[in-house]
Order: structure tokens, then sequence, then C-alpha cells
């Protein structure tokens, strides 16, 4: 249970609870039906515990959280385009999640349809001064994104971004289809971390049906959580590297990220590591064949790995082009709420694994970093790759015989609260029981979300010729992020 | 960058001899779900339609088991739950097809004419190819990407990505369609010059899959005509590479499944 104390405030008391409360804002939403049942509902990380902060709304319009607590900026933004309910105050409460296109088509909740105003970024005027529409269709493989930079030529005065392009319904598809589906949903919310979208989907419905993961499951969950991260932060590296123009350096890493893709293919069945994780265990067995050849493989890769990294950091232009570049204050970091290696690279210490243990990981150190820059964005993926190998090697230790999987119950709980670490840092499910075998509402969020949050204020003071540099560092998924 | 040309030409060629030669998935990959023939009348078709999220397993008219490869994202929830063994998993890699009824198994349809390809004769030779992700779950990305890497890569046969689709040829489209995504993706297309080739890529893009309405509008084909579908969830490297060359009218189409069946069972026999 990771949730260790709630409390009720009024909704107009909610933003003064929360400055006061302190922390990290998790998660805000809207949870409890329509009309008068529904509530605000804000996770927050203070301390060592995890608080439910629960405002029940008396009509549409509450007193905003975001002047008060920033990191609720999107949040709020997000509760207002589907609940048409008004965080007033907001300071830039413009469509985030809806487009044009969905008006009329994708209904709110409520009966009453409202229009919302498309007022379009924010723009910047004056002589000179002249905007660059970046994407939904982008030069080059990319995730559907939009990025209006406002340049003067060189320096980026402003970059806003236009994302949920690609907002499919997860968290509507995960309440309609039957339980024993969902995490198929929640496979393909994040494709590149379906591992960690399954395990907190998965530790979502655990605690709902109070189940506890036979132990040699919980090593597989970390066998497979740790390959997922290193296949994660690889590409950021081939990215970065295609980004220097470092044609053999981005050859190299690709070869070793292929490598990692076959090996999750030849033993899971899925390079992708999808159709393993369940609620209550995983479905897939690593036998000893496949355990071997993680062992083999895995000894290998690492030697590559060190060879190519130590040339990596002794590349000059390499490093020129990521060192002070789109930093980020430990403050805004903080402020904003972010998370993962974005966080961790700007001297915030949150890693879900150690902050909210599951699946019986052993006690670890975080990697940080404190200069906020893209460098320390790099650095921390590459202690963390060591880190992972490290996890692996003890996890293949730890796998005992016995049973994979156990049935899970009837929930016994009202609501639930999953995480997991995905190698773009927290990722959460909140759940809601409907009955003994089904979910009413779903909540998640992606370590995206958050991280998205503070793309724009990266930007301060960069040159147009980072922008790629600066987004391959923060690693961010658009489709996760979506939802 | 002595260093980087050192390590460059010292490492041994990882590059796969495919299209020339056989690529062999490992025997555990999970491609696609097929169905045994001899099964179609499983006793548990309908259980194993319920066990179906994307709703590629389906009981047709004749109360047998009907399989939509476009659908299917092998999971392989339906092997779980088959106690007479109607349905396994396949491990191939070369799924694409110019035809989405090619890829339905189990159910009476008439063969399905294939128009001759407009493709093979201007693009024989190279091709240019402009990608649009129209909602995927950001895996089939990584899947293109990595055909750039020398395991596979992409330039050894004429294939390119271009950054504008004044210079494409193919319009190579990833995910289900989201509806913000649909008026970019028809402006794309518009933008292309003819002859143009569109290419659904994954099962998201071949069907919608696990999405439904109404914040997708479901597989590409529902708003541009598709001639290449490349099912999987995501497609294998050499899965993209067989349909992107399939595109090209450089290889032939993989033999549908049921063409494997004995030609005696009656209903679905090719």
């Amino acid at each position: 249970m990771i949730v260790s104390a709630e409390r009720t405030v009024d909704a107009g008391a909610l933003a003064s609870e929360l400055e006061h409360l302190g922390g990290r804002l998790m998660m805000l939403f809207v949870a409890g039906g329509l009309g008068d049942h529904r509530q605000l509902r804000a996770i927050v990380r203070s301390g060592d515990d995890v608080i439910m902060v629960r405002a029940p709304l008396h009509g549409n319009v509450y007193p905003a959280v975001t002047p008060r607590v920033p990191a609720a900026h999107w949040f709020e933004r997000e509760i207002h385009d589907l609940f048409a309910i008004v965080p007033a105050g907001h300071p830039r409460l413009e469509p985030l999640v809806r487009h044009p296109a969905d008006e009329g088509e994708v209904k709110l909740p409520e009966e009453e349809d409202v229009r919302l105003e498309h007022r379009g970024a924010e723009r910047l005027a004056g002589p000179g001064v002249f905007v660059i529409p970046y994407g939904p269709v982008r030069s080059g493989v990319f995730e559907a994104s939009q990025f209006l930079v406002q340049t003067g030529g060189e320096d980026v005065a402003y970059c806003a971004q236009r994302l949920f392009f690609k907002r499919r319904g997860a968290e509507r598809r995960i309440c309609e289809v039957p339980l024993g589906q969902a995490v198929l949903v929640a496979e393909r919310v994040s494709g590149t971390s379906s591992v960690a979208h399954a395990l907190a989907f998965s530790h979502a419905v655990e605690s709902l049906a109070q189940t506890e993961v036979p132990p040699r499951a919980q090593a597989i969950r970390r066998i497979l959580a740790e390959l997922e991260r290193l296949y994660n932060h690889l590409e950021a590296t081939v990215r970065e590297c295609e980004d220097a123009s470092l044609a053999v350096g981005q050859a190299q890493f690709a070869v070793l990220k292929e490598r990692l893709h076959r090996l999750a293919g030849a033993t899971i069945g899925n390079r992708y590591l999808r159709g393993a994780v369940v609620p209550g265990g995983t479905r897939i067995d690593l036998d000893t064949g496949a355990v071997d050849l993680i062992g083999s493989t895995l000894a290998g890769w690492e030697r590559e790995w060190r060879r190519v990294l130590s040339i990596l950091l002794r590349t000059d232009s390499f490093l020129d082009r990521l060192v002070s570049t789109g930093p980020l204050s430990e403050q805004d970091a903080r402020d904003f709420g972010c998370v993962g290696p974005v966080a961790r690279g700007s001297g915030v210490d949150v890693d879900t694994r150690r902050d909210l243990p599951y699946d019986g990981y052993p006690d670890f150190k975080a990697a940080g970093h404190s200069e906020g820059d893209a460098m320390a964005r790099m650095e921390v993926r590459f202690q963390e790759v060591d880190a992972s190998l490290e996890l692996i090697r003890e996890a293949v230790g730890s796998l005992a015989p016995g049973p994979i999987r156990i049935a899970t119950g009837p929930f016994t709980r009202d609501t639930a609260l999953g995480a997991s670490e995905s190698a773009r840092g927290e990722t959460l499910y909140w759940l809601e029981a409907g009955g003994e075998r089904s979910v009413r509402s779903c909540k998640l969020r992606a370590a995206s979300f958050v991280n998205f949050g503070v793309f724009n204020r990266v930007f301060d003071s960069q040159v147009l010729t980072d922008f790629s540099f600066i987004e391959h560092s923060l690693g961010l998924s658009p489709a996760g992020c979506d939802a | 960058m002595i260093r980087w040309f050192l390590r460059g030409v010292s490492r041994s060629r990882v590059t796969t001899c495919y299209p020339r030669g056989e690529e062999p998935p490992p025997s555990g990959f999970r491609a696609r779900a097929l169905l045994n023939p001899d099964a179609l009348d499983d006793r548990d078709a309908a259980t194993l339609a319920a066990a179906c999220l994307p709703g590629a397993l389906a009981v047709n008219g004749g109360g047998n088991l009907r399989l939509d490869g476009s659908r299917c994202i092998a999971c392989g929830l339906c092997v779980d739950g088959s106690r007479h063994g109607a349905v396994r998993m396949d491990p191939g890699y070369e799924l694409a097809t110019r035809s989405r009824e090619r890829l339905v198994v189990g159910e009476a349809s008439p063969e399905v004419e294939m128009a001759p390809s407009t493709l093979a004769g201007p693009f024989r030779r190279s091709l240019h190819i402009r990608h649009v992700d129209t909602g995927s779950d950001g895996a089939v990305e990584q899947e293109i990407a990595a055909l750039l890497n020398p395991y596979y890569d992409l330039h050894r046969l004429g294939l390119f990505f271009t950054a504008t689709p004044r210079h494409a040829d193919v319009l190579l489209v990833t995910g289900p369609v989201t509806r913000p995504m649909e008026e970019p993706l028809r402006r794309t297309y518009e933008g292309m010059p003819e002859p143009r080739v569109v290419v659904a890529a994954g099962t998201d893009a071949c069907s919608g899959s696990i999405w439904t309405a109404p914040e997708v509008l479901g597989g590409v084909d529902r708003v541009l005509p598709v001639d290449v579908y490349i099912p999987g969830d995501p497609p294998s490297p050499i899965g993209l590479l067989h349909g992107l060359l399939l595109a090209a009218g450089r290889v032939p189409e993989a033999p549908a499944p049921r063409a494997k069946r004995a030609a005696s069972n009656e209903g679905a026999a090719a």
C-alpha cells in the first residue's frame, strides 16, 4: 500500500493544503463519478509519506492550485479540458489535451459540452522575430509532437510545445476491457516502457486484491525492468550521437541496442518485452537456457559498452555540444515535480525503485548529478546502465525455483496506487475498483507527462542548433504523455 | 576521432544478408497467431474470441474461428486459453501483404484480385520514405530507426528516409490514426508526387488494434488507400524491410497463412 495517509479538505482549501504539505505533487485528477460526487484528488510525496488529499467539488469552479504549486499546471489544464471544471486563477488555462479535431467527437463526461477556446500558443512579437513550426510531422522518424520555436535567428526566445496528438484514450480503455486483458492496454501506452507500465498497473491491481507476488516472479520482473531501462538509455545515447554527427558512435551504440532487443526477442518472444508481466506475477518463465543466454549476452555486452563509452567520453566534439546545454535548475526540477534522469541530473534525488520499493529491489544508491545540463542527464543514464547490469546479475542470482504467478483474488480495497520506475522516471496508475474484479476508473501518469512540463524552461537562452540535443537528453515519450 | 576510426574498422561485419539470404527469427518469437487447420471448429471458439482484446479472433457465421491477422497483437493469451490447440504462435518475420483480406484466416472469402503493382516499374532501384506517426505507442518508430543500424543498413538496398513529402515515394504510417493526426496525414499524402505508395506499419496502423473510437479512427485505410500492410506489435525490422521491399516490387509476397492448409479442408481453403 503506497498511500500512507489520506485527508479531506474543501476544494477551496486545496491549494493552501498542498502548499502546506510541500514535497512533490505526483498526481492531481478528478474522481468519484459525476455531479456532486466528484472530487479532486491530489497525491503528494511529502518526506517519506505518500499522502492522498481529497477535495469534494461543489459546482464547476474551484481556486486553482497552480499559482502556489507549479507542478499542478498541466494537471489542471487537463481537468479543465476533460471535465469542464474551471480552476479559477490558473495562469494559462487553454486547451492542453483536446484538439480542435476532437470537438463534438470526443464527449466530455458531463451531459453539457463546452466549446473550448483555442487561442493558440503564446506568441512573441517584434522586429525580426519569427516562428518555426516544427511538427507534428517532423523531419526524420519521430513521434507526433509539435514545437513552435520562436526565434530572432539564433537564440531561442520561446519554445512552445503542443502535444496530445496521440491521445488514444488508454485510461477509458483500461476500464472497458476485462481485467485480465487490461494489462495489454497498459503495455501499449508507451511502447518503449511496456514493462514499467505493465508493472505499475499490476502493482495497483495487486494492491486492490492484496496479493503478494511470488519471489521468482519478482526476480523475473526486475530482470525485465532493467533490460528495458538498458535499451531506453541506449536509445538516448544513439540519438545524442546522431545529433553530434558522430556516425561511428551512433552505429556502435545502435549495435549494442539491437543486441538487447534480440535478447528480449529470444527470451520473452517480443523485442519490447511485452506479454510477460501480468497482475499476480509473470506469464512467461525464464528457463535455464534463457537465463544462461541473458548472462552470456550481457557479459560480452558490458565489455563492448565500456569500450565504446570510454571513447565517447573522450570525444570533444560530443562533449562540447552537451556540456552546459539545456540547463534545468534544481529549483525548476523541484517546482515542476520532475522525475527520472531529468530530475536526477539536476540534483533531485528521486527513484521509485528505492523510494516506494517494489518487487524485491535490493537497497541501492540512485544515480545522481547536480549540473542539470544535457551532459548531466546523460551521465545519470551512463551510471544507471552500470547499476542495471548489476541489478540484473543480482536478480539472476536470486532466481529460486517456485511459481511465477498466483491468481489475484477479488478486490478488497476500493482504490489503489501502483508505481514503477521506467527509464524515463516514475510511472503511476491509480485504480478505483468497480466490483470484485473490475476497475471503474483509472488515472495513469507517465513520467513524460511531468517532464514535458519543463520543456520550454530548459530552452532559456539556448540556441536553435541545440534543440535536438536538449530534446533527446530529456528522453521524452509523447506516446506515454498523451496516453 | 582516430579512436572511432579504429573502432569502426576493427569490428566484424554484422549486417544481415536479407533479402538475398534468410534471417531466421528466434524460435520463441511471437510474431502472430496462427490457427491450426484441423482445430478450426474448436469447442472453445467463443471463449477464445472473448479472450482476444483487439478482436482478432472471432466466431464466423459457421461457428468456426476466424483470425484477422491485421488485428493480432501476438499477446499469446489465446494460446494460454486454447485447450484443444486451436491457436499457436508463429515466429515468422515476413508478414507484409498488399491486401488486408489476405491476413484473414478462417472465413470463406473469395480470392482477392490483386491489382497489378503500380510500384514495381518506377521504384525498382530506389525508394524515398516519408514517415508519419498517427498515434503509435513509440516502439514502431524505434524499430524503423533500427533499420539504419549496421544490422539492417537500409541504405545498402537503396532505401532512404526523406525530410519532405515532396521527395517521397513511400508514406510509412504508424499508429491507429487519432483525430488530431487525420489532417496532417492527409496533407502529407497530398504533398507527395505520384506515383506514391502508402505503407501501414504495425498492427495499430493496419487495423486500429486495441484502440477504439472515439479517440481514434481505427487504421490508416480509413483515411488513405493503403498499398502494403505490415502487421506486428511492433513489426520487427526484418518485417519492415520485407514490407518496404514489397512496396518496391522487389520481393514476392509471403504466402498467405491459409495456403499451407490441406486443400481438402473446405471453408477457408484458398
